[in-house]
């Protein structure tokens, strides 16, 4: 019986090494990806998730094209909205809230400052998880 | 402010554009009515200081934005309404010009 047990404990402890080596340098790679893989699908439920960009570009497009001041013709994916749109400083300020308030988060002043076309807004939002 | 057509905005620019920033945050949180009309009237102020305080004035614009961000601590509270504490200010101004 006690070498029955024994036997057995070699074996479970055999078996449990492999796991506790797995977060070594050599597997970090593959076990960050499973990692992140699980953690995105509970993002899903939780924070969302990162939006498709095709359907970003849209939604920001129609957001800039409902903006008053705005000629709906001029604005494309690759828009400026100084030089293209014709918006000052203070317009931007007004689409950059807009499009806060079209995905559901806060955009940082630091962040908000750089968004001067229609692509870099896109790009923002797409990279940014919890955007809705 | 609204003359320079190039991405670099200064330090001062970028103050005016967070305390603007900062305005139309808190009247999100007044009710719509509310919020339309603090909307319109900030709009109107920063955009009529933008065509006609001179961008090299720095001591004035400092004040301005001083006096902002007293007057965007006092719209945060729940218990400003927005309208009176902004019409006031709109008020004075126009008395202030004449």
């Amino acid at each position: 019986m006690a070498a029955v047990r024994g036997a057995l404990l070699k074996h479970l402890r055999v078996n449990a090494t492999p796991l506790a080596r797995n977060p070594n340098p050599t597997s970090h790679g593959l076990f960050a990806l499973t990692f992140n893989a699980i953690r995105r699908r509970f993002c899903d439920e939780v924070k969302g998730s990162f939006l498709d960009k095709s359907e970003v570009t849209d939604r920001v497009i129609s957001v800039v094209k409902n903006f008053q001041k705005v000629d709906p013709s001029k604005v494309n994916p690759n828009a400026h909205f100084q030089n293209d749109l014709g918006l000052d400083s203070l317009d931007t300020v007004e689409v950059v809230m807009a499009l806060e308030e079209e995905f559901g988060f806060e955009i940082p002043d630091n962040e908000a400052d750089k968004i001067s076309t229609i692509n870099l807004a896109v790009e923002f939002i797409a990279s940014h998880p919890q955007a809705k | 402010m609204g003359a320079s057509k190039g991405q670099k905005l200064s330090g001062l620019q970028k103050q005016v554009l967070s305390l603007y920033r900062g305005f139309l945050r808190a009247a999100r949180s007044k009710p719509c009515e509310d919020r339309c009309q603090i909307e319109s009237i900030v709009s109107a102020e920063f955009r009529r200081n933008s065509k006609q305080v001179d961008r090299k004035n720095f001591f004035y614009i400092e004040y301005l934005l001083r006096r902002g961000k007293k007057q965007l601590d006092q719209l945060k509270s729940p218990d400003t309404m927005g309208l009176s504490s902004l019409n006031v200010s709109s008020s004075q101004k126009q008395n202030a010009k004449t």
